[in-house]
């Protein structure tokens, strides 16, 4: 297959790699700018309360400082990404006259250096009146219980209903029915580079922003409501970027209390938020009370699904509606139900703002739904391969009224998942291998932003030496998409990856893009940067096919820099030679193509699915609990393989990431307080503790997608955790409904299963 | 932020001890591996700081037949870990060490220093008293020498009187047939053990326990001797049955604290597991020594 292609399929490392492993690549925290400031934050040590009177006197007195601000500088709007759904635009970020959560920024300060800026933090008197908080969302729909935002019956932020078929009447004909229950924990991002922004007005009213984002476009935006600007009075650059995983695509306190600090000084003001601060005041995955049901027939035909889902929304909506949605949508995943319901509620607590977080409400869905699937084959007495080959899912499938599916490779990924644990053989005592299946999209058709911009948009430039400048406001937080970018149009243009440049995720330069989020740009600007390449290649056609004479019947197309007739490939010109004709024959204009994409008549999540098979192997210690994670083997199909060395590399960080989630990531909470604000608490997975892991790409073909391309870094996100569930039940036994499936809840469940061994 | 500080950075033992007998209420900075944390948290905000980290004297290992094993205050711990004399000879701390933190925390922080932060979780503590470890203390008014064992007072507490330091680990050559093992629960390599065990076993001629010590980290506010539990062991030809009750005694003993790493309940379910598994290895190393 991959043999067409010149550029695409390649094992290519990524452009930026060298500036990267160097520490040459310049960050946000590297921009140093003249008469920068430093700024801090002030926040809320309560998880609820009134605030009485903010007196800033004592710290403007203290020489260094420039300026306090409160909610009183702000205009008083409210932030959000619903931006068609003003109702659920509900974070002021600076808190004007409540506080909700134990971190909401109350106050921020400028001045010469973070120490003195720190020190003022301390002179500011904020007078509170506490009011009564609510942590868990099953307490806080209840009737009585504190009301997080006014008006909000039973704190009942958001709801969600999706049904197809006649479920109730599915249920009554099914041989076998289980119910069951899971919990769902959270999660910190811990992006290595915690949310910072360098915010500068200058005294023309224009304000330029160096941050960390995952959507430059967003942020530019979100920036013009809470000011009252024109967006393009702002630029927002995300330069390199310190990971992103969901929390970084809507408007942060670092990007919002520097630039409020910046217009009151005409000074460019940097704020840096703390590692404490990233784990207790940004954003967390959604942790879900799950309630399943699940029928079957006696064969393992499944005819209805069920569920019931309340998440802990937090303070504010943040990007928790979409993950509610998404939970619910990802839960009839990968498989062909013919009824099937859900019903999500999001709830307001007293809890640091729970939202998008890799896999975006998947990773939950796929863990309860592949932990109850083992369940379900087990009371069948069916082998839980089969059991989802006979109801996976298959190319052009439609789910009822929701999705269609075009390419889907499920099966032959459970092919090959089955052949690998056979491969593996008879296990050593205590060892399992528990396996679970997920599917995810690639890019949401949401547009409850209300862009009036095309989804993705490009423009190539070919200079006279005919490399070309590739402007996309798709953003690299590392994944690698500039990369990506660089090889489609590369491949477009037949030219060399060497003779593409990106200019990615700068308001200022490049067409608007919605950003790195919801695994959208290799497909979304993947098609609007080929479909940019290919209109400056038919202009450079046309010179070539003036210059060459050749018959209008042939075709001509463009490899490694070789204008060529397709047929007799020895005829042709060389591209850089055309270009430099072409462009004096412009009377000098270099060429210039655009290109944007947005998907129209693809169902209402997402254009395309990608699709997958995961075999986790885990070793239990028996007397403690303690499991290790020997083998992770990972069937999956992501379409065409733009590169596979970028895979590779989302592979082995969605399961150090998912493996976390699965096994020992948590945010325990004291009254609203996360007790463990520190990566020597927190724990993650590294180096030392990552098992083998191995990939194996299944071949498909996505007629929606670049050159046949689909998602491959965020649906990988999904599997590992129910895999792991699946896997410990495999080895010794006990299954864990909650997570994370911590040594000390696995021992604890041996126990008890003893204790009732010994009973009988 | 750390609050502000004055910062002093002697180049000798003698320069650091009299600048802490001028400063009383200073607090001694050595790697930081520990102390940054703790200033960094504000829990702490001393006005002096005093860096011995520049003191090259006390980075040293070495090890006489007659005098046993001497670790200068100032060693590192990958350098203990990486130590061919103490793969040799005291096999159990290359062991320990290589269970500390990440590399570039063992190469920058040193073994006096984790000692003299009191954390009743650290591991060096349990496997130094377990091997009969001394400690040398200096001040202006001469040195002393006490038992690593009435060292820790508290947690975060230890017994160094104002204008004292730590410059000296001293363990004993071991009685022949000696064994000694370390092992803790680590929910990821290098981390703090939610339990820790030391344990040391002597045999006489006839296989018989001579002696034995067993020690426990993160089980009490200090690190804890079980001394029931060495007890029974002492006197008797072991056996696993032995070696069990042993660790069933040592859980009684213990009163672990409950965190976000851990319950109480299960802390002193694992003090049962980890005080057999080292026992067990301990015996099996006196037996071939």
């Amino acid at each position: 297959m991959t043999s067409k292609f010149s550029v695409i399929g390649q094992r290519v490392h990524n452009i930026d790699g060298t500036e990267k492993v160097t520490g040459s690549a310049k960050y946000t925290f590297d921009v140093v700018l003249p008469n920068m400031l430093y700024g801090k934050i002030l926040r809320s040590p309560h998880p609820h309360a009134k605030i009485l009177k903010i007196d800033t006197r004592q710290a403007k007195k203290l020489i260094g400082v420039k300026a306090v601000v409160t909610g009183k500088d702000t205009l008083g709007r409210k932030q959000g990404i619903w931006r068609r759904f003003p109702e659920l635009c509900d974070e002021e970020i600076l808190c004007r006259a409540k506080t909700r959560y134990i971190g909401d920024p109350v106050a921020a300060v400028a001045a010469i250096d973070e120490d003195t800026a720190e020190e003022a933090l301390d002179l500011i008197e904020v007078e509170y009146e506490p009011l009564p908080a609510v942590f868990d969302p099953l307490e806080a729909i209840k009737e009585d219980a504190p009301q997080v935002h006014d008006g909000v019956e039973l704190n009942i932020n958001i709801n969600r209903h999706i049904e197809w078929g006649d479920v109730d009447e599915a249920f009554r004909k099914c041989d076998h029915i289980r119910e069951d229950q899971f919990k769902c924990s959270s999660q910190a991002h811990v992006c290595m580079e915690t949310h910072d922004a360098v915010a500068s007005f200058g005294h023309n009213g224009k304000l330029t922003v160096w941050t960390s984002t995952q959507s430059s476009y967003y942020i530019q935006r979100l920036y013009a409501d809470m000011l009252d600007m024109r967006e393009s009075d702002i630029r927002v650059m995300n330069r390199h970027t310190g990971g992103g995983f969901g929390s970084k695509f809507e408007l942060d306190s670092a990007q919002f209390c520097a630039a409020i600090l910046s217009q009151k000084l005409c000074q460019p003001v940097k704020i840096v938020l703390t590692r404490e601060e990233e784990f207790t005041a940004t954003k967390r995955r959604t942790p879900m009370y799950y309630f399943l049901k699940l029928g079957a027939k006696k064969d393992g035909t499944l005819l209805a699904k069920e569920a019931r889902v309340i998440t802990e929304g937090g303070a504010y909506t943040a990007m928790g509606a979409t993950a509610l949605y998404l939970t619910g949508f990802f839960s009839s995943f990968p498989y062909k139900f013919p009824n099937y319901r859900y019903d999500g509620y999001r709830v307001y607590t007293n809890t640091e703002p729970s939202s998008a977080m890799r896999g975006f409400g998947a990773p939950q869905s796929t863990f309860c739904g592949e932990s109850q699937l083992d369940m379900m084959a087990e009371d069948l007495g069916i082998d839980p391969i089969e059991l989802r080959r006979k109801n996976g899912m298959t190319p052009d499938y439609e789910v009822p009224g929701q999705a269609f599916i075009q390419s889907c490779g499920l099966h032959q990924c459970l092919d090959k998942i089955e052949e690998t644990i056979e491969k593996r053989g008879k296990l050593p005592p205590n060892h399992g291998i528990g396996v679970a299946s997920y599917g995810f999209m690639s890019g949401g058709i949401f547009n409850w932003f209300n862009t009036p911009y095309a989804f993705s948009a490009a423009v190539v430039r070919i200079n006279i030496d005919g490399k070309a400048d590739v402007f996309t406001g798709a953003c690299d937080i590392g994944q690698g998409s500039n990369t990506t970018l660089a090889m489609i149009c590369a491949e477009e243009l037949g030219i060399k990856l060497e003779d593409v440049r990106v200019f990615s995720g700068d308001t200022g330069i490049c067409p608007p893009d919605l950003g790195a989020w919801g695994s959208r740009q290799t497909l979304m600007s993947g098609n609007a940067v080929k479909r940019a390449a290919a209109e400056c290649k038919s202009q450079i056609m046309e010179f070539a096919a003036a210059k060459m004479g050749v018959n209008i019947v042939y075709d001509l197309d463009i490899k490694d820099g070789w204008i060529h007739i397709v047929n007799r490939p020895e005829r042709g010109v060389s591209y850089y030679d055309i270009v430099k004709g072409a462009i004096r024959g412009k009377d000098g204009v270099a060429i210039m193509g655009r290109g944007h994409y947005t998907p129209h008549r693809k169902g209402m999540i997402s254009p395309a699915y990608s699709f997958g098979v995961q075999a986790a192997e885990v070793a239990v210690d028996v007397e403690t609990g303690r499991y290790k994670l020997v083998n992770v083997t990972t069937a999956h199909e992501s379409g065409t393989v733009i590169n596979p060395v970028g895979i590779e590399g989302q592979l082995e960080g969605a399961i150090m990431m998912a493996g976390g989630y699965g096994y020992c990531e948590d945010q325990p909470m004291d009254e609203g307080k996360i007790l463990n604000p520190s990566i020597a608490d927190y724990k993650l997975i590294r180096s030392l503790d990552m098992p083998e892991t191995e990939i194996l790409e299944i071949d498909t073909y996505e007629p929606e997608g670049p050159f046949g391309a689909k998602e491959a870094g965020e649906g990988l996100t999904n599997p590992t955790a129910g895999a792991i569930g699946n896997a410990v039940y495999k080895a010794v036994g006990v299954r864990i409904n909650d997570l994370p499936i911590t040594p000390e809840k696995v021992f604890k469940a041996l126990k008890e299963k003893e204790k009732k061994k010994k009973a009988k | 932020m750390i609050a502000d500080f004055e910062y002093f950075a002697p180049k000798t033992v003698k320069e650091a001890l009299s600048l802490l007998s001028q400063y009383k209420e200073a607090k001694i900075i050595a790697g930081g591996q520990s102390l940054l944390v703790v200033l960094k948290q504000r829990l702490f905000s001393p006005e002096y700081l005093i860096d011995i980290k520049g003191i090259s004297a006390l980075d040293y290992i070495n090890y006489e037949e007659g005098k046993g094993l001497r670790i200068g205050a100032l060693t590192p711990h990958r350098t203990i870990e990486k130590s061919p004399v103490i793969q040799k000879y005291f096999p159990v701390l290359s062991e320990m060490e290589n269970n500390i933190a990440t590399i570039q925390t063992r190469n920058w922080g040193t073994i006096g220093g984790n000692i003299c932060h009191g954390d009743p979780a650290g591991d060096p503590a349990p496997v130094f008293i377990a091997l009969k470890a001394k400690l040398k203390l200096a001040s202006l008014g001469g040195e002393r020498v006490i038992d690593m064992q009435e060292f820790s007072k508290d947690y975060l507490e230890v017994a160094l009187d104002p204008g004292e330091m730590l410059s000296e680990i001293q363990i004993p050559k071991p009685a022949p047939h000696t064994g000694t093992a370390h092992d803790k629960l680590m929910v990821m390599k290098g981390d703090m053990g939610i339990i820790g065990a030391a344990v040391s076993i002597v045999l006489d001629s006839k296989g018989k326990c001579e002696d034995a010590r067993i020690v426990l980290s993160n089980a009490a506010s200090v690190p804890l001797r079980a001394g029931k539990a060495e007890k029974k062991l002492i006197g008797k030809v072991l056996n696993d049955a032995l070696l069990a009750e042993a660790g069933e005694l040592a859980s009684a003993e213990a009163d672990p604290p409950a965190d976000v790493h851990g319950s109480a309940e299960y802390r002193r379910e694992m003090v049962k597991v980890f005080v057999r598994r080292a026992a067990a290895k301990a015996l099996e190393r006196a037996r071939a020594a």
